[in-house]
């Protein structure tokens, strides 16, 4: 997945959600009934996202190492862009 | 027809397509679709307990996540079963499942996967000069747009 070269959304749009936690685990998968021998990593990520007053909202998700490998990259890239600004 | 069933370029086609249905879950690869396209010259009823072997075969090895001594061990036996396979058989399944193992776990762990995964990610940086309200400046802020689902559910959920 590339950075998009166009804004997601238009300049007056006002993004209030802010992330205000990030868990994580990494786990492992032993056995499925269509590959009863596995040893297979994985990451389940929770991000608790809200508005500074309202209601705070859990988003959970899984990925297998190749999707977290380009999760991880595109949180590099993000930081090597914020550190030239 | 065992001189077509011993093809071993139509066999490592066909184990694509045994692969395509079975794990990456592609539809619309029927018996028919298979034969006509990779055995044309062999009839159905020829061709149906030969597809069969070679399914269960693939199954019995993606099933065992077989290491390479255990797929070289697996096969010779196969060789040696009466109505087993060839030995060039063999050699085309071992090589098939050496170059696709790594996807076919990855497609195996994905179809076990019953939570919500990460369908996309794009983001943007912005640079904050000044609001009404606070002077702040040059104050960069990633905003990041997640799709979130469960297969065929897509959420998007914007966070900064």
């Amino acid at each position: 997945m590339e950075g998009s070269s166009e804004p997601l959304l238009d300049a007056k749009a006002e993004v209030t959600n802010q992330l205000l936690d990030f868990q994580w685990k990494l786990g492992m998968a032993v056995s499925l009934d269509s590959c009863r021998s596995l040893k297979y990593p994985k990451v389940a990520v929770t991000l608790k996202v809200g508005e500074r007053s309202s209601q705070v909202q859990n988003k959970s998700f899984e990925m297998t190492i190749p999707p977290f490998q380009n999760f991880y990259r595109q949180f590099k890239e993000i930081a090597a862009i914020i550190e030239t600004l | 027809m065992a001189g077509e069933l011993e093809s071993c370029k139509s066999l490592s086609g066909l184990l694509n397509g045994l692969a395509q249905e079975a794990f990456h879950g592609h539809p619309g690869i029927t018996e028919e679709l298979l034969r006509s396209q990779l055995y044309p010259e062999v009839p159905p009823e020829e061709f149906r307990p030969f597809l069969a072997k070679m399914k269960g075969i693939l199954k019995s090895i993606a099933s065992a996540d077989m290491d390479f001594n255990q797929l070289e061990a697996f096969l010779t036996a196969q060789t040696k079963k009466q109505g087993g396979i060839t030995s060039d058989q063999a050699a085309v399944i071992s090589k098939f499942w050496k170059s696709h193992k790594t996807k076919i776990r990855e497609s195996l762990m994905n179809q076990s996967r019953w939570d919500s995964g990460l369908r996309g990610l794009s983001w943007r940086v912005d640079s904050k000069s000044q609001s009404r309200h606070s002077a702040q400046i040059h104050t960069p802020v990633a905003i990041m747009e997640l799709e979130i689902g469960k297969s065929g559910q897509v959420k998007p959920s914007i966070v900064d």
